[in-house]
């Protein structure tokens, strides 16, 4: 058993430097302003966002995907890939916490920057399909 | 959550205040509703966090806004609360001291401004995170490493002005401070070390300037707000190898102490290695319940057990040697030779050299899974930290564990402690776990560190860091001539921060005018 208490688990590692990538990507998603009915690029947006802002502990072998899956099982571990999330569930979760994940305020994650994340974890089955998703059966 | 005015500041002085702010930052910057409030409080807090109740919260995203603030919290004499991104977890979070104070969270000056490769250092402003800095260096391939804490949420400015550590030969975070760019209680702008020459060439190069040398009083201080940092980065070694330890017996950490100091101090050993009880990642990865289900503290032999399941030792020492390799390969020798002297136990050890992947080099990667044992006791959990400095031998070291761990089972708590061992000191981080919904055992957790601040004072031994709650117990137990030092600090405060606008409290550091809030 590798014991090293400063380190991650093994199997974030990959995630963790694809979330390096999301981070560094943030700002230009910000900077090229999407057609508001371009819903495609906005789900995009809401990704890179959910990776940047959510990714430190949500992504595979992270903290709250750790978490996740001790309360709800593994099938329900990863937030990107749960269909039965609601908007308004994950907006008030970020703002007051829940069990061991801390609030995080509007400065950190601003109201535009939360819808935008939310509406990606509830992107539409449809979506789902479009980009060859697991979990996207209609 | 009840809320309260700052202190000497009315209703409407209080709007006007916010207005002004406003007026700086926007209003989408400036925070003020119920739900705003609770987001900046100590959410892992062990039953207190409604002493320490911001009354707002402010977002600037440059130094000139920054200046603007404490302008305008003099001028109305509005108590703020600076933080980087307020993730001091387990010391508070983004709270301030004292309730009533506003949050200043400068999570939005976030820019990394240079990383110089052929000098080893960056200057970043204090939103950056570690993920950030990471992402930066990987990108754009710089071979640079930084050191990171085991919870790489926060802030790297925010954690080296707290003396956080890394497990690097850079480890100790606030070392690596080379030159600030520091906003001072009346809204003046200065550039510490080299940086006071305007067009300096040295300012991340050379720590002290000419004359007195201010980095430190900067840190762990509420002399002035941080807004740009100068830090040192290590160069990217050409191998590593680690030594993985297993010791077996709750002693052996005396004679380990005894062994590995002399190393540390001669630079066979250049980082800092932890020796923490295997309890940790046992917490990390398991639950309580699944384990024990008795009432007290987890009996000795009911750890031995899980330990013994989990092919643990007792403690855990992940020692890594950075370098040439065959440097790495000679010392690795001594320091199995120096184990081999008191235990049979295999070390498994750990090779990497450049170019392999970076997860293997024990360069560190950012992660927050170091949060898991916040779930050992079940329920919502918390921690807080009780982190005394001791000499690096086992005179201390084997006084202070067998102390704290009675403590710990007096109370019930399961001991959870690690040794960090420096050149000459070590840094003895307790950390105590708890379900935050568990009204009598926060208590007990409550009273429980208060006596351990005065056992530790009792012996000699300092924190080296601590919870908003108990900053005053800490800076009285530094009592030589009275509290000479408090005298000092106190006298500069004034000296600097007359209105006494700027974090009222912070490690025991109180103005004139609200002296009376001191605990």
């Amino acid at each position: 058993m590798s014991a090293r208490m400063e380190g991650p688990l093994p199997g974030c590692m990959a995630k963790l430097l694809l979330l390096t990538v999301a981070a560094a990507c943030i700002a230009a998603a910000g900077a090229k302003a999407l057609a508001a009915d371009d819903a495609a690029q906005k789900l995009e947006e809401g990704k890179q966002l959910f990776h940047a802002r959510c990714g430190y502990c949500h992504l595979t072998g992270g903290t709250g995907t750790i978490m996740l899956a001790r309360r709800l099982g593994k099938d329900r571990a990863l937030l990107e890939e749960r269909t039965d999330l609601k908007a308004d569930y994950i907006k008030k979760i970020t703002r007051v916490g829940i069990n061991g994940m801390p609030p995080h305020n509007r400065i950190e994650v601003p109201d535009s920057e939360l819808d935008s994340i939310a509406s990606y974890l509830t992107r539409p089955a449809s979506a789902r399909v479009a980009a060859g998703e697991k979990g996207g059966t209609p | 959550m009840k809320w309260e005015l700052p202190p000497r500041v009315s209703e409407k002085t209080f709007q006007k205040a916010l207005d002004a702010f406003a007026g700086v930052v926007g209003k989408q910057w400036v925070l003020a509703t119920d739900e705003d409030r609770e987001t900046f409080m100590d959410y892992y807090a062990a039953g207190d966090a409604d002493q320490h109740v911001p009354s707002a919260a402010v977002g600037p995203q440059s130094v000139e806004e920054v200046q603007a603030i404490v302008r305008i919290a003099n001028e109305f004499k509005v108590p703020i609360w600076p933080v980087s991104r307020g993730k001091n977890l387990g010391y508070g979070a983004a709270a301030p001291r004292m309730s009533g104070t506003v949050v200043v969270d400068l999570g939005r000056m976030n820019r990394i401004l240079e990383v110089n490769e052929r000098f080893g250092y960056c200057l970043i402003e204090p939103g950056v995170g570690f993920f950030d800095l990471f992402a930066y260096l990987q990108k754009n391939k710089i071979p640079l490493w930084m050191s990171i804490p085991a919870n790489a949420w926060g802030s790297v400015v925010g954690n080296a002005l707290e003396r956080g550590y890394g497990y690097t030969p850079y480890g100790e975070n606030t070392r690596n401070i080379c030159g600030m760019e520091v906003v001072l209680p009346n809204g003046d702008l200065v550039r510490t070390g080299n940086g006071a020459m305007a067009n300096s060439k040295s300012w991340h190069l050379f720590k002290y300037g000419f004359g007195p040398s201010w980095d430190q009083l900067f840190c762990q201080s509420n002399f002035g707000v941080c807004t740009k940092m100068g830090m040192w980065l290590m160069p990217e070694p050409e191998a590593t190898l680690g030594l993985n330890i297993q010791l077996p017996n709750p002693d052996d950490v005396g004679w380990a102490v005894d062994e590995l100091a002399p190393l540390r101090m001669r630079g066979v050993i250049e980082q800092s290695p932890s020796i923490g009880n295997s309890l940790r990642f046992v917490a990390s990865r398991t639950q309580r319940s699944e384990w024990y289900t008795g009432d007290g503290a987890l009996p000795d032999d009911v750890l031995r057990d899980i330990l013994k399941k989990n092919n643990l030792g007792w403690w855990t020492i992940n020692l890594r040697l950075y370098g040439y390799d065959e440097v790495n390969e000679a010392h690795a020798r001594i320091i199995k030779e120096a184990f081999g002297r008191h235990m049979q136990q295999e070390i498994e050890v750990v090779k990497w050299h450049r170019g392999e992947p970076i997860e293997n080099s024990g360069a560190g990667v950012p992660a927050t899974n170091a949060l898991q044992i916040i779930n050992w006791r079940g329920g919502r959990g918390g921690h807080i930290g009780f982190s005394p400095v001791l000499p690096a031998s086992s005179e201390h070291v084997l006084k202070q564990f067998h102390s704290t761990k009675k403590r710990y089972e007096d109370i019930g708590v399961d001991y959870y402690g690690s040794f960090t061992l420096f050149e000459r000191y070590t840094t003895n981080v307790n950390m105590m776990v708890y379900d935050r919904d568990d009204a009598a055992l926060t208590a007990k957790v409550r009273a429980l560190f208060k006596v351990l601040v005065a056992d530790a004072a009792k012996e000699g031994y300092s924190e080296y860091r601590t919870h908003l709650s108990y900053m005053d117990d800490v800076a009285l137990s530094f009592d030589f001539n009275n509290h000479a030092l408090l005298r000092l600090n106190e006298t500069l405060k004034d000296a600097l921060d007359p209105n006494g606008i700027l974090a009222p409290g912070k490690q025991g550091i109180w103005p004139k005018a609200l002296r009376a809030e001191r605990a």
